[in-house]
């Protein structure tokens, strides 16, 4: 291959510099997307199996409108979508003030939080039908039933594929530089802008987003086995005993 | 999207890099293959561009194809065939090295820094950067741009300069033309910084024309140059022999009057200057 390498560019100039703000940006836009995500999914995963049909629908169609649109389009219409809808003040007050990272939260929350909730559903749906009935036999209205019993249980049942979903969350975060959020991917071509080192840029990207992903799988290991409750599937990945 | 195809390139190419080289020049390989492979814009008018006709084309695509692509074929004695793949500025680069394509011919600018990575060939058009505003806007250049939201290309030196010599705009980075002009048309950002022929370009193509105007001095020098991999001057020889060539016979600027005269696509008339450096850039046969 007809190629220099040049790791230096990477350590040398500004690099360094871009590189750990562009992983700031990642890690600040990924964690409100996060929250926003997982408050979504909680509700709307919770409102998909409960006993009150009009909720279900209400829930069915958030979810199958969200996950079934490409994350880029939302990208883009809550970034050219959504303002023209507001007033001229409104509109010119979020242009100065960083639009393009809400936007992007908003996207990547929505978008996530439609695919949580099918998780949580899935856990939900795990627990035996006779515990739900078994807390609201002993006096428990269903909004404390499912606070109380079903989602306490559910929410350890899912840690695994809600930490997979967490990571693309995560991945899925480098899709806000098109509406020009200047997070870890978009510095790394920054870096290739100035040294036009592509190669050793997308690479360093590349480790940051694998170590990243990696230190949070493992945490979410250790709160999988912290959380685990005997005698139900969780484990975290080793038996114990 | 685009930067997951970039990031698979990463491991795709370390694996090339680690496969024992094989030692084929770019002409071998046009030679075997019978084909040129050419990296290009789909939106970048009218250097390349998909028209209304939905057919691929443009200046730099017309330039290979009527000068470079026939001194190729006179070189390794065959009839090649051109086939053109998109390629942005954060890619090209990459898809150079991986030997997806054989050549650049879009808008790329010849740097000093580039050059550490690719060769290029001479020059084959010349502007500089300047702003896309609506009409009446109190952005006239450069130096009154301070605390205004300004667009530019991911991955173009105007950014860079931008950032340096107006480091108090907010500056906005979008990976395409079409996005950053959206910007542009429903006011997230005040103004587009591009190259002044491609500003003029956007303009030429906007809904509404005369409500858009290109503003400023040219706040920095791009020549634009056909990139292809580094070291391989054989391949570069035929490049160059071919642009010269047009340039010595006229074809050259018959072509750039197709695209730039009176009539053309964009009038943008080549000036006396521009004119005898291209003269000057063609070495004795």
């Amino acid at each position: 291959m007809n190629y220099n390498f040049n790791w230096s560019v990477l350590w040398t100039g500004q690099s360094g510099e871009w590189l750990w703000s562009g992983l700031l940006t990642t890690l600040e836009l990924s964690a409100l997307a996060w929250l926003l995500a997982a408050g979504l999914g909680i509700l709307s995963g919770a409102l998909r199996t409960v006993p009150f049909r009009p909720l279900r629908a209400l829930a069915t169609g958030y979810v199958e409108f969200f996950r079934n649109v490409p994350l880029l389009v939302w990208m883009f219409f809550w970034y050219f979508g959504v303002p023209p809808f507001l007033p001229q003040g409104a509109q010119d007050w979020l242009f100065d003030h960083g639009l393009e990272f809400w936007a992007a939260v908003c996207a990547l929350g929505v978008y996530s939080g439609a695919r949580f909730s099918e998780v949580l559903r899935s856990g939900i749906q795990s627990i035996p039908r006779t515990q739900f009935e078994a807390s609201v036999a002993s006096g428990l209205t269903t909004v404390q039933a499912y606070r109380y019993v079903i989602l306490p249980v559910a929410l350890r049942l899912i840690i695994p594929p809600a930490t997979s979903e967490s990571l693309n969350l995560l991945k899925n975060s480098s899709v806000a530089l098109t509406i020009s959020v200047a997070e870890l991917t978009f510095q790394t071509r920054q870096i290739e802008t100035y040294t036009a080192k592509a190669i050793e840029a997308l690479t360093a990207g590349t480790v940051i987003y694998l170590v990243l992903c990696v230190s949070l799988a493992s945490v979410m290991t250790w709160v999988e086995r912290r959380t685990a409750i005997p005698g139900l599937i969780t484990a975290g990945g080793r038996r114990r005993r | 999207m685009r930067r997951m195809i970039a990031l698979t390139l990463v491991p795709a190419v370390l694996a090339a890099g680690a496969a024992p080289a094989l030692a084929e020049t770019t002409l071998e390989k046009i030679a075997r293959t019978e084909t040129l492979t050419i990296g290009t814009r789909t939106g970048s008018p009218p250097f390349a561009y998909v028209n209304s006709k939905n057919e691929w084309v443009g200046f730099s695509i017309e330039l290979v194809e009527q000068l470079v692509l026939p001194a190729i074929s006179q070189k390794v004695g065959k009839q090649v065939k051109l086939e053109k793949k998109e390629s942005t500025p954060p890619t090209r680069i990459p898809l150079l090295s991986s030997n997806a394509v054989d050549l650049i011919a879009g808008t790329m600018t010849d740097t000093r820094s580039r050059r550490d990575s690719v060769d290029f060939s001479i020059t084959f058009f010349v502007t500089g950067a300047q702003f896309l505003v609506k009409k009446g806007s109190p952005i006239k250049g450069i130096k009154n741009i301070d605390g205004k939201r300004i667009a530019a290309q991911q991955g173009s030196t105007n950014a860079r300069i931008i950032r340096e010599k107006a480091p108090k705009a907010q500056l906005r980075e979008f990976p395409d033309q079409p996005a950053a002009f959206q910007a542009l048309l429903q006011g997230q950002v005040d103004a587009y910084t591009n190259d002044g022929i491609q500003l003029a370009g956007l303009k030429l193509k906007a809904p509404n024309p005369a409500q858009w105007e290109v503003v400023g001095d040219f706040y920095s020098y791009e020549p634009y140059g056909m990139a292809m991999r580094k070291n391989d001057a054989d391949f570069r020889n035929t490049v160059n022999g071919g642009l010269m060539d047009g340039i010595e016979s006229g074809r050259f600027f018959e072509i750039y009057d197709k695209w730039f005269g009176p009539k053309g696509e964009l009038p943008y008339p080549m000036s006396p200057g521009v004119r005898q450096f291209m003269t000057y850039q063609v070495v004795p046969k």
